[in-house]
């Protein structure tokens, strides 16, 4: 399946997920556990942060606890009317409809990149993560919260069926092959036997110095994962 | 938008500098409501719809 064809089936599944994310979320990632995963970003009150899958503005929320302004991105508008509703389109909050994977920020641009509930629709996470190092100043702080790999095979069958999950492991794998080196993995449960998410808090590495000595990054086919393969 | 967002803004595809050109201005702040954002490079043009950018590469437009 070609990469057009796996990003509009990807925009298909949005348009359904927008009408019953914000029912299905708190189930799997509350406040309590963004909270948390707020503390692992650090973010001062002066850093420009961009959320990246801001969707219906929970995570933008808490991170405006934190930073006097938030630049968000999001592919569908039917997500962010929500948000657009609780910050106002012109506030603290600048909005922008754009693609995880090519990403319309230049080199550098922000302090802090902050992404929860959305790398599981991406087709090319490792792309989206190499874009993310290098809007991010060197040394600034990459945060992606993402769903970890059930350990129930229910769970298994439909996360292999629907959507990106993967573990600690999975995740060191992706970020190195995006260009990071340092990094931690957490992941968070709300409670025994529900599903787990998983957090990674990397660190932004100089992707310029990076590409110039090895040479321009390769395709990232081998990073790509399948999945959606009913929709 | 803001015209200062240009300052961090790039063509997606080849992360070249975007040229504004203006259709409707709010009076009151001066923000852009309408407009096009135009890649200085390839030729690509972006859309501002109702205050919002959409800098999203062509193939996933609606």
């Amino acid at each position: 399946m070609g990469l057009l064809e796996d990003k509009a089936r990807a925009r298909l599944f949005y348009k359904y997920l927008s009408t019953v994310y914000d029912t299905i979320n708190p189930f799997v990632w509350n406040d309590r556990m963004r909270n948390q995963a707020l503390e692992w970003f650090d973010a001062d009150r002066d850093d420009r942060v961009l959320d990246v899958g801001s969707g219906t503005g929970f995570a933008t929320e808490g991170l405006l606890n934190h930073v006097d302004e938030v630049y968000a991105l999001d592919q569908s508008v039917d997500q962010m009317e929500h948000a657009f509703a609780k910050f106002g389109k012109r506030g603290k909050v600048t909005f922008h409809r754009g693609d995880a994977e090519r990403l319309p920020f230049k080199d550098d641009t922000f302090d802090k990149v902050w992404s929860s509930g959305s790398i599981e629709y991406w087709p090319d996470p490792v792309a989206a993560l190499r874009e993310f190092n290098r809007v991010t100043k060197p040394g600034g702080t990459v945060l992606v919260v993402g769903p970890d790999y059930p350990k129930n095979r229910v769970f298994q069958r439909l996360a292999d069926a629907i959507m990106l999950f993967y573990d600690a492991e999975e995740a060191e794998r992706m970020f190195r092959e995006a260009g990071f080196e340092e990094m931690d993995h957490y992941v968070q449960q709300r409670a025994p036997g529900t599903p787990r998410a998983i957090t990674t808090v990397a660190r932004a590495t100089d992707a310029d110095a990076a590409d110039a000595a090895d040479g321009r990054s390769e395709s990232s086919a081998s990073g790509r994962l399948s999945r959606i393969p009913f929709l | 938008m803001k015209e200062s967002l240009l300052d961090i803004i790039c063509c997606p595809l080849d992360k070249h500098d975007l040229e504004l050109t203006v259709e409707e201005r709010d009076e009151e702040d001066g923000e852009i409501v309408e407009g096009l954002l135009v890649c200085t490079d390839c030729g690509e043009e972006y859309p501002i719809e109702e205050g919002i950018p959409n800098l999203l590469p062509p193939d996933m437009r609606e």
